[in-house]
């Protein structure tokens, strides 16, 4: 993880394979799959001067993004990073307790007829 | 953030709907998804499985094991922190492995069909089918494309009598609007125990 910091210029798109970034790994540290749409959010522990040394830049970006609930897919476009890389990135935060998911529906659950309904009324309203 | 959310303060999704917009190549799935909402680039680096390592030219290039994959998606921000997630599925078959993980939890999908080569949409049809995700079928009336009935395509895709087919202009957000109402209509309509729409109620249970 620490190589992030010296192969990605600040201003210039990543230069290196994306799982680099991830330090060869492929599959999130807690094994779970964030859905595309699960809703993070930095969960406001206070900031850790060690951070900069502790955490990559891509980490950091992915933290100060999630200051506002978004989502995984949100994550990923407004990075640039690919959406597996974000997924390993943001596993990594959740385990160290710097982002929670917010509760919602249970992971591939289809959304209620109530939640449907509102749904329906949002869209006819555009 | 440049998310598009509205900046007052902690604001954000507080409820996230996907919906997968599927059809062939240039049925106008990206249109469609930028007539009515932001469309902003997705990637993904998928890790090559052996299905698709036939596919591309792996020669001096032996040890790459991941493909990029971009895809649009777009975000309507509906009324009350619900936004609903556009997600233009890539439409070649060697990214079929990609589609359970867009399908996974989805609200339902919208079949993009181009009357021209209606073939292309047939496999996306199949694979909602064997999925159980609840689908639309919007045929993009493209200028001088022939058009053709909804029945008939109803017919030519040997869709059930239940599966909506709609004509849509996907560069038309009212058009756009009106698919996906029909779908999130249609969605309730198949929902066990629903009686919205025309579904006729279930029958009463037998007695035991």
């Amino acid at each position: 993880m620490g190589a992030g910091g010296k192969w990605v210029d600040r201003d210039s798109d990543p230069v290196v394979r994306p799982y680099a970034l991830t330090g060869g790994r492929t599959e999130p540290a807690d094994g779970a799959m964030l859905d595309l749409i699960a809703i993070i959010v930095d969960a406001g522990l206070p900031a850790d001067p060690d951070d900069q040394l502790t955490l990559s830049p891509e980490h950091r970006r992915i933290l100060k993004l999630c200051q506002r609930p978004a989502t995984l897919a949100d994550v990923a476009s407004d990075t640039g990073l690919p959406v597996g890389v974000v997924r390993v990135l943001l596993a990594d935060l959740i385990q160290q307790g710097r982002v929670k998911v917010l509760p919602g529906r249970a992971a591939g659950e289809q959304p209620s007829a109530q939640l449907l309904r509102e749904v329906l009324h949002g869209l006819r309203a555009l | 953030m440049g998310s598009g959310l509205s900046d007052t303060g902690a604001e954000g999704p507080l409820a996230a709907f996907k919906i997968l917009i599927a059809g062939g190549f240039g049925a106008g799935k990206t249109t469609l998804v930028s007539a009515i909402s932001e469309v902003r680039p997705l990637r993904t680096e998928e890790v090559l499985t052996s299905v698709s390592v036939n596919h591309d030219d792996l020669q001096g290039v032996e040890n790459k094991t991941t493909t990029t994959v971009a895809m649009d998606f777009g975000r309507i921000t509906l009324g009350g922190r619900r936004v609903l997630y556009l997600f233009g599925t890539p439409g070649q078959e060697r990214f079929w492995f990609m589609w359970d993980d867009l399908s996974y939890g989805a609200l339902g999908a919208v079949v993009l069909a181009d009357t021209r080569r209606l073939a292309d949409c047939f496999a996306s049809v199949d694979y909602f089918e064997k999925r159980g995700l609840t689908f639309v079928v919007a045929i993009n009336c493209f200028d001088g494309a022939h058009r053709y009935d909804p029945a008939e395509v109803q017919a030519a895709l040997e869709l059930g009598p239940r599966v909506p087919v709609v004509l849509c202009d996907a560069r038309e957000p009212e058009s756009v609007k009106g698919v996906l109402v029909t779908l999130v209509e249609h969605v309730l309509a198949s929902m066990p125990g629903e009686s919205y729409g025309t579904r006729p109620a279930p029958a009463a249970p037998p007695l035991v």
